[in-house]
């Protein structure tokens, strides 16, 4: 009875009309996107060859900097969704007024840019900052000991702090629909919090969980405001070092290199994430 | 716009190889009120939306009077329609709504205005047309969306499930309702499609069964309730009681009771069901030949009857009696008689639903 | 519980902005409260060149959330009459921009438009392009779940009121998608408004919108002025979600 969609009858009109917005499509991005494939493999030196891959995956700073997004990508990652599900918890399950001026709130957090975040980072844990300022007015030394912001650390922090949301949003949703009758049965079968946690509502969140953890992943591996905020020198991303490559160092096929390997990267596991949360949504 | 009935010629649909409504060959007069009845995955709604153009048949042609509309799309066949969820638009006034199917047909302002008006005030929300459809209620909702459908003056209208979603007591206003604008519309062919008998019986010059995508029976509601052609028909219209029996020359044989009744020709001999209806069924010896007895598995007082669920000694089967209200009802246990006259019990060839109570 | 959530929500969420909100007001940081109350950091926040990227920022969000919007609900709306098949193929097509990184965008449109036939490096324009691009993912997103969830009865009812396709499209599908419509263009307008990665590739010197202008601020040292311009990207982009939300608000009661 759900069949017939409105129009029973499709023909080419349908697939004609998928074809403007198809066309703008591929002008505006699939064929600038062929075009970096097609550079990386075109050296300077002229001609078709392996050489810029050669060149960019001997050198030392293309190893670090891919070594250095994944392990940032992966512990952000994991911090994003210990937090994100311990604040969803207490959204969800812990009556109190304001509940839903935290979800709203959570809403606005997500439609500021992300370097927002590092820029506020700099005045609480900068040289110069909040903790550092508390720190030498209450021992009278001359400098705070908080100066990780410039390391992989302080990304770490910024991500975490940014991209929590994006796991919590998921969250959220799963755990309206879970039935709380359930979980004041487990209550009141003497069933304790950390139990019913464990058993009832965790499972339940699972694949939210999953579905929002691998989002994530692919947007702390894409992300590229917060790295530059943090000043560069410190750390490089595969997303700052095709800026690098690109701007600073005008070396056009070394950053279609990295492009390449990036989106190849990402785009995977966006797959995958998109595998995910149907899945979850099912 | 087109009157002149419906008809479909050996209307097959299928969605995804299963066959969903099997060669169905009905015909509904012009002016005619044609019940659709069946359970839920009978086919029934699916008829329906092959009319409006929803779905399209795998097999077979549709005819709104003459014109065969089997390939044109719902727009061009000027069909009213009213569904169980009314699909107002919420985002128009009830004016609005109603005025839809005029303004998609560029009918002049002047005329929409006045066609508008006659609409609503035929179903009695003329002073609702300022109103927002989240403004009503299910009732009036209703009216509203009968109105859009009659406003554009269609030939045939098409009723799915409409009064579904309205509590028993509006069910019954609407029923009225329906009927009588059926009587200030004579030539309007109206297809109602309902799993309610008490619908169908209410309202349908004539009743199509349907069951497992296929028609089943097809007529007058007197003559299915009173002549149904099987089991199924007897079960679903009306409520029935359905015994195997073994025909005899002038009656059948009930386990081990005789019972005197036309047999319409049956041979001697074969299985049969026998359907009768409750209330067809009486307390006591009565006068005529037909007895059985059992005992009172259940006794249920309805106000105006007593229903008895009365064990006969046939193989688990009881008999339903509905009798008037009863000073002095038997009990739970006791031995009783029932009796009916030949006259009332109808012969039918043995098969689906038999011996099955379905309601 | 309470106590933890709050121990734990207002440090990382809530105090990132009150800081840039407060350091926009400041001209030292080195106690434990910013020092030094002004307003003399708006004061630059508010004219010349800030003035001037306010206004590219916002030129070029209305401007690709406009298209992305179009684009994207025509995608969304033409998907929706394909073949199953050929319906999630399309719908993947236009999620892809999400998966690329946005570096690799601004990349990309830079490589393609730096080039004959399309020659619009210098231009306001490859920036536009960019961030359209990114964006329509998400207005093709939002439009097409809005879709899923629309009751076909609505159209049919239409349909069978004697409405053509086109009418249906009109009177009845699109106004019914106003709030989904509206919240994607509130979405696009401030992912547009924060957009980075992709403008740092891209943009022209005459065309500078605030994030890059923040960056450059912070990275010549000049902390505080760049947080009065992230005070002013914020508030604009908040007043515009707020409208957006007004615009839903009624179009949803009506």
């Amino acid at each position: 009875m759900s069949a017939g969609n409105g129009a029973a009858v499709r023909g080419r009109a349908a697939y004609l009309w998928a074809l403007p917005p198809v066309a703008l499509l591929a002008l505006f991005f699939l064929y600038p996107l062929a075009l970096v494939a097609q550079q990386s493999f075109q050296p300077d030196t002229g001609g078709t060859s392996l050489e810029p891959y050669a060149d960019v995956l001997a050198s030392a700073a293309f190893r670090e900097a891919l070594w250095t997004t994944v392990w940032l990508a992966l512990a952000a990652t994991a911090g994003c969704l210990v937090l994100g599900f311990a604040l969803a918890l207490v959204i969800a399950f812990v009556p109190f007024p304001g509940a839903r001026a935290v979800a709203r709130f959570v809403d606005v957090f997500l439609s500021f840019p992300s370097f927002l975040i590092t820029l506020a980072l700099l005045f609480v844990y900068g040289t110069v900052g909040m903790a550092n300022g508390a720190w030498t007015d209450l021992t009278g030394d001359a400098e705070g000991p908080f100066r990780f912001l410039t390391t992989p650390w302080g990304v770490l922090l910024a991500e975490i702090t940014y991209f929590t949301p994006f796991v919590m949003r998921p969250l959220l949703a799963a755990f309206s629909q879970l039935d709380t009758a359930q979980i004041e049965a487990a209550g009141s079968l003497g069933a304790r919090a950390p139990r019913i946690v464990r058993q009832i509502i965790l499972p339940e969140a699972l694949p939210a969980l999953a579905a929002g953890g691998s989002l994530v992943l692919v947007l702390c591996l894409n992300e590229f405001g917060i790295v530059l905020f943090t000043g560069a020198k410190g750390v490089t991303t595969l997303p700052t070092l095709v800026y690098g490559k690109a701007i600073l160092e005008s070396d056009y096929p070394g950053a279609c290199v990295v492009a390449v390997v990036n989106v190849l990267i990402s785009v995977g596991l966006y797959g995958l994430y998109r595998v995910v949360s149907r899945r979850a949504r099912a | 716009m087109s009157g002149g009935g419906i008809r479909f010629d050996h209307v097959s649909v299928a969605y995804d190889g299963n066959t969903v409504l099997d060669a169905l060959d009905l015909t509904v007069e012009p002016g005619e009120v044609m019940a659709l009845l069946g359970p839920s995955g009978s086919g029934k709604t699916t008829a329906l939306r092959a009319v409006a153009g929803f779905v399209r048949p795998a097999s077979g042609r549709v005819f709104l009077g003459e014109r065969d509309v089997t390939g044109l799309p719902p727009h061009r066949r000027g069909i009213g329609m009213v569904v169980q969820q009314y699909a107002l638009f919420p985002h128009l006034r009830v004016e609005e709504n109603v005025a839809f199917g005029l303004r998609a047909r560029r009918v002049p302002r002047a005329e929409t205005r006045d066609r508008v008006a006659e609409a609503l005030d035929m179903t009695g929300m003329g002073a609702y047309a300022r109103r927002h459809p989240r403004e009503l209620s299910g009732g009036q909702q209703q009216r509203v969306a009968i109105a859009r459908a009659l406003a554009i003056r269609p030939g045939v209208l098409l009723l799915d499930e409409p009064l579904s979603a309205l509590d028993a007591q509006l069910r019954s206003g609407m029923l009225a309702e329906l009927a009588r604008l059926h009587r200030e519309l004579p030539d309007v062919s109206i297809l109602y499609v309902t799993h309610d008998q008490v619908e169908a019986l209410t309202l349908a010059d004539r009743i199509a069964v349907m069951d497992q995508a296929r028609l089943q029976a097809c007529g007058t509601p007197q003559q299915l309730y009173r002549a149904p052609d099987n089991a199924f028909t007897a079960s679903f219209v009306g409520n029935a009681n359905l015994l195997p029996v073994t025909v005899r020359t002038d009656g059948a044989l009930l386990g081990e009771t005789e019972l005197k009744l036309d047999t319409q020709g049956a041979a001697p001999g074969a299985t049969a069901t026998l359907c009768l209806r409750p209330h067809l069924v009486g307390l006591g010896d009565g006068p005529g030949p037909n007895r059985l007895t059992g005992t009172v598995g259940e006794i249920q007082w309805r106000g105006a009857t007593h229903r008895l669920y009365v064990d006969v000694d046939v193989a688990g089967h009881r008999v339903m009696a509905d009798v008037r209200e009863l000073r002095d009802p038997p009990a739970h246990g006791d031995e009783v008689t029932l009796h009916f006259a030949p006259d009332d019990a109808v012969l039918l060839p043995a098969g689906v639903g038999a011996g099955e109570e379905r309601r | 519980m309470w106590a933890l959530f709050l121990l734990l929500f207002l440090p990382l969420f809530a105090l990132p902005l009150l800081v840039v909100l407060g350091a926009s007001f400041a001209t030292h940081w080195s106690g434990v409260l910013p020092s030094g109350p002004t307003t003399a950091h708006y004061a630059s926040a508010t004219r010349g060149e800030a003035l001037q990227a306010l206004t590219t920022s916002l030129v070029t969000a209305v401007t690709a959330s406009l298209i992305a919007l179009a684009a994207g609900t025509w995608a969304a709306l033409a998907a929706a009459e394909l073949r199953k098949r050929h319906r999630k193929a399309l719908d993947a097509l236009f999620v892809l921009p999400l998966a690329v990184p946005s570096v690799v965008v601004g990349l990309a449109t830079l490589v393609a438009f730096s080039q004959p036939p399309m020659l619009l490096n210098g231009t306001r324009w490859i920036v536009i392009i960019a961030h359209t691009v990114l964006v329509t993912a998400f207005a093709h997103q939002s439009v097409s779940a809005a879709l899923t969830r629309l009751d076909p009865a609505y159209e049919q009812a239409a349909a069978s009121l004697g409405a053509s396709p086109a009418y249906v499209l009109w009177r009845v599908r699109l106004p019914l998608l106003l709030p989904s419509l509206t919240a994607a263009a509130g979405l696009c307008f401030a992912l547009s408004m924060g957009e980075l990665s992709a403008t740092m590739m891209l943009y022209p010197p005459d065309w500078t919108p605030l994030p890059v202008l923040i960056y450059a601020a912070t990275d010549r040292g000049a902390l505080f002025t760049g947080s009065a311009v992230a005070a002013v990207l914020m508030a604009a982009t908040l007043l515009v979600l707020l409208g957006v939300s007004r615009i839903r608000t009624r179009a949803s009661y009506r």
